[in-house]
């Protein structure tokens, strides 16, 4: 029979409320509080060797304390599968069941099962950490739905703990990760590719192989008053770094970001800067490397005075830009951006290859 | 913000707020093809651009075209 572990934060454990929400990570044997339901709905199938709870903000402040005894708890009871929630429309409890899942699956190669309200805020972070080994399951929005919840996840469950094969979001339903695998169809995708544009020059309803990303719609910021005293920045995606590319940029697929001086500069000298990209020919790039860092430009426009003297941040921003994945590229726009802030910029160029 | 971009349309199409209409993907800040001085003038025109768009008030995406002829 298969072992379960279920985690579980203090209230559906059992042990309290908000007054409770301080407590530190705990082990119940067996199945205790919402694992009780769990353990009803796996049957003989499997069965709930441990409970563990944590304190809703206990885990927020002590996350690494927290996920350290998770996982030595969780090591010791050697279950099969691991399920966390569900955490419904929870903010706190939520983001979590994400965390916990992605460390239990990445440092002990558990798969993981956790159940939210697709809104729950947790539910992002499981998409960004992209997990092979962890599922989110669509759950209602309180814990009116913990019955339908519990059934659904102890028969995920009960599957993962057999190493059963788990197809596809839209077929299993689970919270789609953005993983892509490769399966062999029974037509190839020229013959797929036509029907559908058949179906869809008939006004027929498709539906297509590879969804599109969404993506967030950003109110325009304000305009500067005057760009002659504003503090302003450069970022560029060209891919131009020093030469010897000191950070090991890729030609592709970066997830880190750098910062270089050109405070002391007045341009750009070829020879002295090379352009780290796989998008496109960087051979006139490096030539000049100003069609990518216009510094140049930027110190003719300050001599003037259309840029006030000093207000040029003195280093421009660099990630080279080719494949970003939209998850990776809105975390390092996030890390930028909070780093404009905290440097007191007041308006940004960014130079997109 | 000011996105001096190459690729304008895609820059549009996910609803940037301020695009500057740059000159080609491999160069978006200048012409190669150009003479050394043109092409400094071309790539301060740009960046002139960029620095306009900042200053003017936008409600949506809103392309900016340098006022030099940019071509490639």
């Amino acid at each position: 029979m298969a072992a379960v572990v279920h985690i579980l934060n203090q209230f559906f454990a059992g042990i309290g409320g908000e007054d409770k929400a301080n407590l530190p990570v705990g082990v119940l044997g067996g199945a205790a509080g919402a694992a009780r339901g769990l353990a009803a709905e796996l049957r003989e199938r499997a069965t709930v060797v441990a409970t563990i709870y944590f304190g809703d903000n206990y885990f927020h402040e002590h996350k690494d304390d927290a996920k350290e005894a998770i996982v030595r708890e969780v090591a010791k009871t050697h279950p099969d599968v691991v399920v966390v929630g569900p955490a419904f429309n929870a903010g706190r409890y939520g983001l979590a069941a994400a965390e916990i899942c992605q460390t239990i699956a990445e440092r002990l190669g558990l798969p993981c099962v956790t159940g939210m309200e697709p809104e729950n805020p947790g539910a992002g972070f499981y998409r960004e950490y992209r997990n092979e080994k962890v599922f989110l399951l669509p759950t209602g929005e309180s814990a009116a739905a913990m019955g339908r919840a519990l059934a659904t996840m102890a028969a995920f469950a009960c599957r993962l703990a057999a190493g059963s094969v788990i197809g596809p979001a839209d077929r299993e339903g689970y919270l789609p990760r953005g993983i892509r695998r490769l399966e062999r169809g029974e037509r190839s995708g020229v013959e797929r590719a036509i029907d559908m544009l058949l179906v869809k020059a008939a006004g027929r309803p498709f539906v297509t192989e590879l969804a599109m990303e969404v993506w967030d719609k950003v109110a325009p910021a304000a305009p500067l008053k005057t760009t002659a005293e504003a503090k302003l920045a450069l970022i560029s995606t060209s891919g131009v770094v020093p030469w010897g590319n000191p950070d090991r940029f890729k030609t592709y697929r970066n997830t880190h970001w750098r910062k270089y001086s050109f405070a002391e500069l007045k341009s750009l000298e070829a020879g002295k800067w090379e352009a780290v990209h796989g998008g496109y020919n960087v051979a006139e790039m490096n030539q000049n490397p100003h069609y990518g860092v216009p510094l140049d430009a930027l110190r003719a426009l300050e001599a003037e005075g259309k840029i006030g003297r000093g207000k040029l941040y003195p280093a421009y921003y660099m990630i080279p830009g080719n494949q970003g994945s939209p998850s990776v590229m809105r975390r390092v726009g996030q890390e930028i951006a909070a780093d404009l802030r905290k440097e007191g910029v007041d308006g940004v160029l960014l130079v997109a290859t | 913000m000011a996105l001096i971009s190459a690729m304008y349309p895609v820059a549009e199409q996910i609803g940037a707020s301020r695009i500057v209409k740059a000159v080609a993907i491999p160069h978006p800040c200048g012409d190669p093809s150009l003479p050394a001085d043109m092409d400094r003038a071309l790539r301060r025109e740009i960046v002139t651009t960029a620095l306009r768009a900042l200053e003017t008030e936008v409600e949506s995406t809103t392309l900016f075209a340098p006022k030099m002829a940019v071509s490639s």
